[in-house]
């Protein structure tokens, strides 16, 4: 979008209609730029609106009936990033006739409708939805959707009851333990204890029962799992306060009770919402793959689902639109950008008799297209599954705090039944509140709150550097990496060729590098060609230049008065025999000779030497596996100086040669990009993504850089060591805390109060600690806008 | 005191109410989405963003994909 004449980039169409909106209120003269700008909507679009018009009819798919002819529709919808864009999607579609109610979750991408056939076709809530940029899905997992929503809904009842509860009962608490110090009598006292187990009993039966179910079924499968002491310690107190209350003598714990369960349905919600958060990746890929084809049957065109295709039929596939299956083109020739699939940013001509890939977009024409895979079996199907499977065989972050979980749970247990023992002996006046103490300070509260704690505060620092953690757990292992795998294309380079040297020919020295760069984006200052924005980076004025004329090699134009070719060797009329590296050579010639060679390749991303160096220097093996030529490789390895690289290497082949490091022992961090690498960020032991990162490829990767500069890998990783730091201190704290205060709670000399005062006391200073890191910036400061890497 | 015995009953009548409150809050999805909500307050009600709908022949013109 643009705002006082510069171009602005945002980031989703929300965003960009609420800069919009601010631009408009502040300044009339913004719409100046509007019509200036003014474009028709894209082919795209209009496609949503003609598939979803086979919709119409289908009842089956307008979602679940409620009263007054209403139906709540699920949407899963492309491109939401932020609140704007559910801001956006619901102005939009509440203000059409017919549509009474939206929500928009943004985490998930989902868009729950409420709205009347009746008065509206689905067509047009899809091309509402569409027409303002938002690309429109029926859900594929509508159903486990809607499950994972009732799940959290569940998690924050109990989390809310919990809440009220103790909130109450820690009120009457207070006046029961002013009671104890300044005196009460026998009536307030038992009231207030009445009440408070009134209180208590629903929180235990409602917010508690999971921790039953969740005792009962590790117990169920001979483990002793971290829920077993909760379960016992809360019926302790709860069954120890209840006898003490109907006795009339003795304390009652119904506060401890309460607190316990509310602190932890608290880390339970919260773990819960990340976890849903992670479960995102199959839809993605879905997304890849149009739901239609047009089937070509006795010459005659018809609408099937994409899935009924089988080998051997013919599609015909229009442009801008998404090829449905894998195929050979048999008629047409066109453009299809693989981009998603290979990492490859420049479409690919396809002629007849050319392959082609399901998921790739077809840019330039119509083409018709035999089907030669069945949808199950194609490309994108496979890396799908390969997905799923490393996704599945992910189980290798086992927790440090799950890993022992088992040992310590069962030493608490030890423990508290040798105080019980001992206290049964000899003296049982002290046997409850002791072994209670004991189950209380030894909750594993600041063990658990150890490495939440710290990750939630470095990856709020890494949210404001702009890399966004997916996955918490990663960070802790950061630093356990030791080997360092990038993609080449996109991930090391930018994606678009540069100028990586000038040579000025020796006889023509009345040139110079600067003034050859100046000719050459004159004459390619009208050009389409990939090559051209090479040059885009010079600044020159068109009226410069004259009479351009395009050849298949080459471009020619008059400069100054006089005739300039750019081109390759035998265009331009240099005798060499010429050796293409990178991405190739251009040669300056005028009518006396060639006045200076250009050697393009792909431009290395900002900051890249100064990262490897950083990389190397922390002993970490660097390696590249790339899909392309040997050469281009080659080339990009030279310049960052990685002297380990492998070319030519599909999926597969970057799939085994991963497993067959982390065979070997090593623990690999990947960089990568493209949706063809999407299954190896998967599998590697930890992934990161550069910015113009596929859908699919972020969506499997635990750190996603949003900067154009290698730079934050570094700071990732130092943020990871650090991290780990920190998480090491809290852990030692912990167990320090429960180790020293265990014996005294065990030898009487605690009370159950003062143990859960210390339990949260140990809490704070862990969270204390964590938050330091959440102040870690990255120094110096990284430029925005990449260097011009011309000269 | 004794009107403790009268206010404590009342408070948790109270919380019942606001039990069953937070409750059917939250089944009437309440809860769902936490960001978008915020946003309401800045932006003007009579302010509706530009409509991109086919609907209207100029607005057509307009598109967000820039």
């Amino acid at each position: 979008m643009e705002s006082d004449g510069q171009p602005h980039a945002v980031c989703c169409s929300g965003c960009e209609a609420v800069a919009n909106l601010i631009l408009q209120s502040g300044q009339s003269r913004y719409y100046q730029f509007r019509t200036e700008n003014a474009i028709k909507p894209s082919d795209e679009d209009v496609g949503v609106a003609e598939s979803w018009k086979r919709y119409d009819e289908r009842h089956s798919l307008w979602g679940n009936p409620l009263k007054n002819g209403q139906y709540e529709l699920l949407l899963q919808v492309e491109g939401i990033r932020c609140a704007a864009c559910a801001w956006l999607i619901r102005s939009q579609l509440e203000a059409r006739d017919g549509i009474d109610q939206v929500q928009v979750d943004v985490a998930t991408g989902f868009v729950s409708v409420n709205w009347q056939p009746k008065k509206l076709l689905l067509s047009r809530v899809a091309s509402t939805l569409a027409g303002v940029g938002y690309r429109p899905h029926l859900p594929l997992a509508g159903a486990e959707a809607i499950g994972r929503q009732q799940e959290r809904r569940e998690a924050l009842k109990r989390l809310g009851v919990a809440g009220l509860g103790m909130m109450q009962v820690m009120m009457f608490a207070v006046g029961l333990y002013a009671g104890d110090a300044m005196g009460i009598s026998e009536g307030p006292e038992r009231f207030l204890q009445l009440i408070s187990l009134i209180v208590t009993t629903p929180v235990l039966l409602y917010s508690g029962r999971v921790f039953y179910t969740s005792a009962f079924r590790s117990l169920s499968q001979r483990r002793v799992g971290m829920d077993v002491p909760v379960a016992l310690a809360i019926s302790v107190a709860f069954i120890m306060s209840c006898i003490n209350f109907l006795n009339g003598t003795g304390h009652v714990y119904f506060d401890s009770v309460v607190m316990f369960i509310f602190f932890l349905s608290l880390g339970r919600y919260a773990e819960l919402v990340i976890r849903h958060r992670n479960l995102q990746t199959g839809l993605a890929l879905a997304r890849l793959l149009p739901e239609w084809a047009e089937l070509i049957l006795d010459g005659r065109s018809e609408q099937v689902p994409a899935t009924d295709l089988k080998v051997g039929d013919h599609v015909r596939v229009r442009a801008g639109h998404t090829l449905p299956a894998d195929g050979l083109v048999i008629s047409g020739s066109t453009e299809a950008d693989e981009a998603l699939l290979t990492g490859e940013s420049r479409p690919v001509l396809k002629n007849v008799g050319d392959p082609v890939i399901a998921g790739s977009v077809n840019r330039s024409q119509t083409v018709e297209v035999e089907v030669t895979k069945d949808p199950d079996n194609s490309t994108v199907s496979m890396m799908g599954r390969m997905l799923l499977k490393s996704q599945t065989q992910r189980s290798r972050f086992t927790r440090l705090s799950e890993r022992y979980a088992g040992w310590f749970v069962a030493a608490v247990l030890v423990v508290a039944s040798l105080t019980a023992v001992w206290w049964l002996i000899h003296d049982t006046e002290m046997l409850f509140p002791a072994t209670l103490a004991v189950l209380v300070i030894s909750c594993p509260c600041a063990l658990s709150l150890a490495t939440p704690a710290a990750i939630a505060s470095s990856s709020r620092a890494l949210l404001e550097q702009g890399v966004l953690l997916t996955r918490g757990e990663a960070l802790e292992y950061l630093g356990n990496i030791d080997t360092v795998v990038f993609d080449k294309t996109g991930t090391l380079t930018s994606g678009t060729p540069s100028v990586v040297e000038t040579v000025i020919n020796p006889k023509r020295n009345e040139f110079d590098v600067q003034g050859a760069l100046e000719i050459a984006a004159l004459l390619e200052v009208d050009s389409s060609h990939p090559v051209s924005t090479a040059f885009s980076v010079v600044q020159v004025s068109r009226e410069d230049v004259l009479d351009i004329i395009n050849h298949e090699n080459g471009v020619e134009g008059r400069v100054g008065g006089i005739r300039y070719r750019l081109g390759n060797a035998s265009f331009t009329g240099v005798n060499v025999i010429d050796i293409t590296g990178g991405l190739g050579r251009l040669w300056l010639a005028d009518e006396a000779g060639w006045i200076a060679r250009f050697d393009l390749d792909d431009g290395l991303r900002d900051s890249a030497n100064e990262t490897m160096n950083a990389l190397r220097a922390k002993g970490l093996e660097l390696i590249i596996l790339s899909g392309d030529q040997p050469q281009a490789v080659a080339s990009v390895a030279e310049r960052v100086g990685i002297d380990n690289w492998y070319a030519e290497q599909n999926p597969k082949m970057k799939m085994d040669f991963l497993e067959s490091l982390q065979a070997g022992g090593k623990c690999v961090l990947m960089v990568g990009d493209g949706s063809n690498d999407a299954p190896v960020l998967s599998a590697a032991n930890i992934s990161m993504t550069v910015s113009g990162a596929s859908e699919l490829a972020n969506s499997t990767a635990d750190f996603i850089i949003t900067g154009k500069s290698l730079k934050y890998i570094e700071y990732t990783l130092n943020l990871g060591y650090t991290t780990r730091t920190v998480i090491r201190q809290n852990l030692l704290w912990a167990l320090a805390y429960n180790l020293l205060a265990v014996p005294f709670a065990a030898a009487g000399l605690i009370v159950p109060w003062m143990a859960a005062l210390g339990m949260s006391l140990s809490s704070l200073l862990v969270v204390l600690n964590s938050g330091r890191l959440s102040k870690r910036k990255l120094r110096p400061k990284a430029p925005l806008i990449p260097r011009k890497s011309i000269l | 005191m004794s009107i403790l015995y009268i206010l404590i009953p009342l408070a948790v009548v109270l919380l019942a109410i606001a039990i069953w409150a937070l409750i059917w809050a939250i089944k009437n999805g309440q809860f769902d989405d936490l960001e978008t909500h915020g946003w309401s307050v800045v932006l003007d009600d009579d302010q509706k963003p530009p409509n991109f709908d086919e609907s209207s022949e100029e607005e057509d013109k307009r598109d967000i994909e820039q």
